[in-house]
C-alpha cells in the first residue's frame, strides 16, 4: 500500500474503512489526546492532537486542587493533516491535507488504548 | 452529506491550541482594565463622604477604620499586581523551547494566568468591600467631641493675687483681661439667663493663665 495517494483536495467526510485502526492516546498529565491513524482518503498517517483548554477564569478557590481534566468522551473530529500538496487546494485554505475529515471514537478511560 | 461546521470547529480548536495563551492574556488585560475602573469608581461614589479624618472618633473605631483601610490597601495591591501578572506574565519564566515542552509550558501558563486572574478578581472585590466598610464605619460612628459646640469659647483659669477665677476668655489687651464668668445655678439646676457676668482683671494682678475644658 503506498504511503500516500495524491487525491484532489476536497472537503468532505468519507466513510472510515472498518479495517482502519486509530490510536487514541491520552497524555500522562491528562491534558491532551493524540489521535494517530490513516487518512481514509489519501492514506497518509495523520497525527492529530487535541488539548484541554480553558475558555474563562476558573472557579476554583485560589487555584487549589488542580487536577487532570475529566476524560474526554464521545468522539474526536479529525481532519487530514498529512502535509502533502493536494491539487485544487485553495491557496487561502488553512488546510495542510487532502481536506477529508472524519470522527474517531474515544475509547473508555485508560492510557494507551486504541480502537 | 457533509457537515463542514464540524471541520471548521475542529480547525478552530487546533488554532486555539496555538493562540490560547495570547487569547488568555488579552482576556486578562480586559479584566485588569475592568478591575482598575471598578477601583476608581469607589473614589467617584464616595465624593459625598462624611468625615475627613479619623480624628475625633473613639479609639476602638479609629483603629478599626485604620485596620480596614490597611487591609483594603493590601488586598487592592495584591489584586492589581495579580491582574498585571495575568495580563503580562511572570518575569523570568523559562522553558526548553522544544515543541512538546513548549506545548506543555503554554498549557501550564494558561492555567497559571487563569488562576492569577481569578485571585486578582477576588482580592480586588474583597478590597473594595473593605474600603466601603471603612467608609461606612467613619459615617456611622459618632464623634467623641460631638457634645462640645464647635464655636465654644475656650475657658481659662486665671490665678490672680485675690485667688483663682475661671471663665470664658472674651478679650484681652495690654492692661486687662476680660472673662465671662459663669453665674450661679438656679433651683432647676440650669444656669440663669444672666449667667454671663463679665469681669475685667488687671494684667498686673494675673499670676498665671491656664486653658481648661470647663469651669
Amino acid at each position: 500500500m503506498p504511503d500516500h495517494v495524491a487525491t484532489d483536495f476536497r472537503e468532505y467526510e468519507p466513510p472510515v474503512p472498518p479495517t482502519d485502526t486509530f490510536d487514541v492516546v491520552r497524555s500522562e498529565d491528562g491534558r491532551w489526546y493524540t489521535v494517530t491513524g490513516p487518512c481514509p482518503t489519501c492514506r497518509a498517517t495523520v497525527v492529530f492532537r487535541v488539548a484541554y483548554g480553558v475558555l474563562g477564569p476558573t472557579k476554583r478557590l485560589l487555584g487549589r486542587g488542580r487536577r487532570a481534566p475529566e476524560p474526554l468522551t464521545g468522539s474526536i473530529p479529525v481532519y487530514c493533516q498529512c502535509g502533502y500538496p493536494h491539487a485544487e487546494r485553495p491557496p487561502e485554505s488553512p488546510d495542510s491535507g487532502c481536506g477529508a475529515f472524519w470522527e474517531v471514537p474515544v475509547p473508555a478511560p485508560g492510557p494507551g488504548t486504541s480502537t | 452529506m457533509t457537515d463542514l461546521a464540524k471541520k471548521r470547529f475542529a480547525q478552530l480548536g487546533q488554532q486555539l491550541q496555538l493562540d490560547q495563551l495570547t487569547a488568555v492574556r488579552r482576556q486578562a488585560e480586559g479584566w485588569r482594565n475592568g478591575l482598575t475602573g471598578l477601583t476608581g469608581l469607589v473614589g467617584v461614589v464616595f465624593v459625598l463622604k462624611g468625615r475627613e479624618s479619623v480624628a475625633g472618633m473613639p479609639a476602638v473605631w479609629r483603629w478599626t477604620t485604620a485596620a480596614l483601610l490597611v487591609s483594603a490597601f493590601v488586598l487592592l495591591l495584591i489584586g492589581a499586581l495579580g491582574a498585571v501578572r495575568a495580563a503580562h506574565g511572570q518575569l523570568g519564566q523559562r522553558t526548553w523551547l522544544t515543541g512538546d515542552r513548549l506545548f506543555a509550558a503554554v498549557l501550564d501558563e494558561v492555567e497559571r494566568t487563569q488562576d492569577a486572574l481569578t485571585a486578582a478578581r477576588r482580592t480586588s472585590v474583597v478590597g473594595l468591600c473593605v474600603i466601603v466598610a471603612a467608609v461606612a464605619v467613619s459615617w456611622a460612628v459618632p464623634a467623641d467631641d460631638s457634645k462640645e459646640p464647635a464655636t465654644a469659647v475656650p475657658h481659662v483659669l486665671v490665678v490672680t493675687a485675690d485667688g483663682p477665677r475661671c471663665g470664658e476668655l472674651m478679650a484681652g489687651d495690654t492692661r486687662t483681661l476680660t472673662l465671662k464668668v459663669a453665674g450661679e445655678k438656679d433651683k432647676s439646676g440650669g444656669r440663669t439667663p444672666a449667667a454671663g457676668e463679665w469681669r475685667s482683671i488687671p494684667l498686673d494682678q494675673v499670676r498665671s493663665i491656664t486653658p481648661v475644658r470647663g469651669c
